[in-house]
């Protein structure tokens, strides 16, 4: 029965679809093997069942490059190799050769303590004569247990071997089975992806098999004998290369701080201006006076409950006779961000701009937030020595990316259409800048600001290192001590700084944000 | 002559443009060897936006430009105030070279004599409303209190009194575009430039605007430049029509000539649905009085007179309360010609 609309005829039974043709041209060899084994796998309502591949059982990883299944083939070969490993260590792995070895060894030196025994005793030494006797039964109790032991490892030997040849067959089976799923996964890969490897390659395959013959031999070589060569332990290089070029950075270091001197001095106090301003007017001012400002700043920009909160740790603060040095820390990771804006900003500006400048500026960015802390603090060690300017530069590695990234990704989300049309009404790329492209981006830049200074925070323990004093030098002090209650009261303190800090930003930022 | 030039206030001359980073030897082949939008594509890697395109428009023109997405029309404004620069050709704005602008020129024309409307209005949304309009003029340095009078003055012109201290936010789309109206208006240009203006709202509100729009027009006479993918929107609004395809010009023409007298299949295609009623008049189905041969019964003594410049709308008003032939006359009222309910009937159907 079949009913027919315009060309297309409505059947009682779908047909089914024919894969022979483009299994036959993906295949490239076994074309009708292939078409039977996918057909099968396709029906298969889980798409696992019961398929065998006789080439993939033999030839394993060797079958699974030459059809282009290289996860296949990484996986095939470490299994295989964990229990050729197993095998070699049962064939002719010397097993217990070491303990063996060792009761050996005690015999040796059981025969010379008797040996010294006698003579002892034909001298007429008979309490040195006991002596050594003595010496020599302890030996040989030692051997008798050398010897049991390795012969449980010899034993053990078969054991292994057992095991190895089960696992093999095991494991021969397993990709006898998975072959033929996996190859029409690929297959179904292949019909929207003609880049996908088809067909059988034996080149491939060889790559395959010179891979696998390296890795196995060196592999074997290591684990089942006793003394492997030391070429495939260890890189067959000493320490030459390195030393030299260590002692070269050196030279440069050295050479770069000496001649540049008036340089990193000139950045220094330029650093040393600002924090001396900053300091005067946190540490110098009085401590109410400093107090009521924050809590009324806090108040203004972030309402009742985030000044209950900082007026809580600003008395924390105080009543632990951190005040001082919380503001001295203030001070440090103040000047920080604001040298981190001042210098973020305009970068994010650029980086926005230029493709190219944000290309290369992007792994340097990078580096500067993967880069272990410790390591960059020694080039800055090297240049500008230690105190609180060092310190602030460390700092500033660290807090220049996100002020960056965040200029630069606010700049570059603001929409087209909005500066085409400030641009079609006779802007200036400067006047788009100021009245277009900076308030829009204004929640992002804001974002990064804040990311800026709490990253900022986070460097002053590390900056306590090279002298810059502040909190983070008592939670410094109290690790060297291990004296658990003064770190963790100063931590608490750090804390409390970055709570308000953020608190405060954020709901300034809220409030702009709602302002529009 | 002479005043008819002076009376063009857009014109681009053989304009060309190139997308690529080889542009330009794609321009140079276009030149000597007359490759096509293919070839460009496949020898350069370039895309051509437009190719040669050539139009002028009148003073209190609306000329609408349209095309399908992609057919080049949105890059062909941008090119009469340069946000897009031309590979090669000649563009004249109230007789000035644009092409020979310098920048702070350029940037003194845009700001006094281009008005821009946006397909998503663009406006700035940390400003009131009030700002936003005043912004071009912001741009121009102009002082706080005649910023106020003026974007107040143009608020009022778009019917958007009592509105200029919102935020563009708080309005709705129609209103939101009304605003980028007012924008425009705002430095009382010469030339209006419309980029899709209405194609983001919804039909009714789309209506609206086109009907206030239009009143807009009749009022302040400004050469406009329209781009649509809307043929009804053309229609309606248009004085002329361009009419895009890959990059390409077509055709340009009066409402009634591209409806009657397509270019092309593809134009065709476009028309087909267009409801020719108010597009086509009576002198062009009418049949000249003198060859006309009045059948059984009918006396054109007894038909109803209209005018020939008539469309086919009022006629059918006419024809549906007569037996007789519809006799039209001449602005002097002589008899011209004849529409019978046959040749009317076609008429409906043919736009001929």
């Amino acid at each position: 029965m079949a009913e027919s609309i315009g060309t297309v005829e409505i059947l009682d039974v779908i047909p089914e679809v024919d894969i022979s043709d483009s299994v036959k041209e993906f295949a490239g060899t076994n074309g009708n093997y292939y078409t039977r084994e996918f057909k099968k796998v396709q029906s298969s309502k889980s798409g696992y069942c019961w398929t065998f591949n006789i080439g993939s059982a033999v030839f394993g990883p060797l079958w699974a490059t030459a059809r282009g299944l290289w996860g296949l083939f990484w996986v095939f070969s470490l299994l295989e190799m964990v229990f050729l490993v197993m095998l070699g260590l049962g064939v002719w792995g010397e097993l217990g050769a070491d303990k063996f070895a060792r009761a050996e060894r005690m015999q040796t030196n059981y025969e010379k303590m008797m040996t010294r025994a006698e003579t002892a005793r034909e001298q007429g030494d008979e309490e040195g004569a006991a002596s050594f006797e003595k010496r020599a039964e302890n030996l040989a109790k030692a051997r008798d247990k050398a010897t049991a032991e390795g012969e449980i490892a010899a034993a053990g030997g078969t054991r292994l071997l057992v095991i190895a040849i089960i696992g093999l067959v095991l494991i021969k089976i397993f990709e006898g089975w998975i072959a033929n799923i996996a190859y029409e996964r690929q297959y179904s890969r292949w019909r929207g992806d003609r880049t996908v490897r088809s067909g059988l390659s034996w080149p491939i395959g060889l790559l395959g098999f010179v891979i696998i013959a390296f890795v196995y031999v060196v592999t074997l070589l290591r684990f089942t004998t006793a003394n492997p060569p030391d070429v495939i332990t260890e890189f067959p290089i000493g320490n030459t290369y390195y030393l030299a070029i260590a002692s070269w950075i050196d030279y440069w270091f050295d050479l770069a701080s000496q001649n540049f001197a008036f340089l990193f001095q000139g950045v220094s106090r330029g650093i040393r201006l600002i924090l001396d301003g900053v300091e005067t007017l946190l540490v110098g001012t009085p401590w109410p006076v400093v107090m009521a400002v924050i809590i009324i700043f806090a108040y203004r920009s972030a309402g009742p409950r985030v000044a209950v909160f900082t007026a809580a740790a600003l008395i924390y603060i105080a009543v632990l006779g951190y005040w001082q040095k919380s503001m001295a820390t203030v001070a440090l990771l103040g000047t920080a961000s604001f040298l981190c804006v001042a210098i973020g900003i305009p970068l994010g500006v650029w980086f926005a701009r230029s493709q190219r400048a944000f290309n290369m500026g992007r792994p340097v960015l990078d580096l500067m937030q993967t880069l272990p802390s410790f390591v960059y603090l020694i080039p800055i060690i090297a240049f500008f020595g230690t105190g609180k300017p060092p310190g602030i530069l460390a700092s500033m590695v660290f807090g220049l990316p996100p002020i960056i990234r965040l200029t630069t990704l606010g700049l570059r989300q603001v929409p087209k259409d909005v500066v085409e049309a400030a641009r079609a009404f006779g802007a200036t790329n400067a006047q788009i800048l100021r009245n277009v492209e900076i308030p829009l981006a204004t929640p992002s830049i804001m974002a990064g600001v804040n990311q800026t200074i709490l990253m900022c925070l986070s460097m002053v323990v590390i900056a306590a290192l090279i002298d810059a004093k502040g909190l983070g030098y008592d939670v410094l002090v109290a690790l060297q001590y291990a004296a658990k209650g003064q770190g963790i009261l100063a931590g608490v303190a750090i804390l409390f700084c970055a709570i308000v800090i953020d608190r405060v930003i954020q709901g300034k930022f809220k409030d702009t944000e709602k302002g529009g | 002559m002479n005043d008819n030039e002076k009376d063009i206030v857009i014109e681009l001359k053989n304009a060309w443009k190139i997308f690529g980073e080889r542009a330009s030897e794609a321009m140079a082949a276009v030149e000597s060897e007359g490759i096509g939008k293919a070839e460009v594509l496949e020898q350069y890697g370039a895309v051509v936006g437009i190719a040669d395109c050539s139009f002028s428009v009148r003073r209190g023109e609306i000329f609408c430009i349209m095309g399908l997405s992609g057919s080049g029309k949105s890059t062909l404004v941008r090119h009469v105030n340069r946000l897009i620069e031309p590979t090669s050709g000649e563009i004249y704005l109230l007789g000035e070279d644009v092409m020979k602008l310098s920048p702070t020129a350029l940037r003194e024309m845009r700001a006094k004599r281009i008005g821009m409307v946006f397909q998503h209005m663009a406006l700035l949304p940390h400003r009131s409303v009030r700002d936003n309009v005043a912004y071009p003029l912001e741009i121009r340095g102009e002082s706080k209190s005649r910023r106020w009078d003026v974007s107040q003055h143009s608020l009022s012109l778009v019917g958007l009194d009592g509105f200029e201290d919102r935020f563009p936010r708080e309005l709705s789309g129609g209103m939101q575009q009304r605003v980028g109206l007012a924008r425009a208006l705002a430095s009382d240009p010469d030339v209006l430039l419309m980029d899709e203006p209405f194609s983001a709202l919804d039909p009714l509100i789309r209506r609206q605007l086109q009907d206030q729009f239009m009143a807009l027009s009749d009022q302040l006479h400004k050469t406009t430049l329209f781009i649509t993918h809307d043929l009804d929107e053309a229609i309606r609004l248009g004085t002329r029509i361009a009419i895009m395809k890959d990059g390409r010009i077509v055709q340009i023409g009066t409402p009634e000539e591209i409806v009657t007298n397509p270019a092309d299949d593809y134009v065709r295609d476009f028309v087909q649905n267009i409801s020719k009623l108010k597009l086509v008049f009576a002198h062009t189905i009418q049949t000249p009085i003198s060859e006309y041969k009045p059948v059984d019964g009918e006396d054109l003594s007894q038909s109803p007179r209209v005018s020939q410049d008539v469309d086919l709308d009022y006629l059918i008003d006419v024809a549906t309360n007569t037996t007789q032939p519809t006799v039209t006359t001449d602005e002097s009222g002589n008899d011209v010609g004849v529409v019978s309910k046959d040749r009317l009937l076609q008429g409906i159907r043919d736009g001929k």
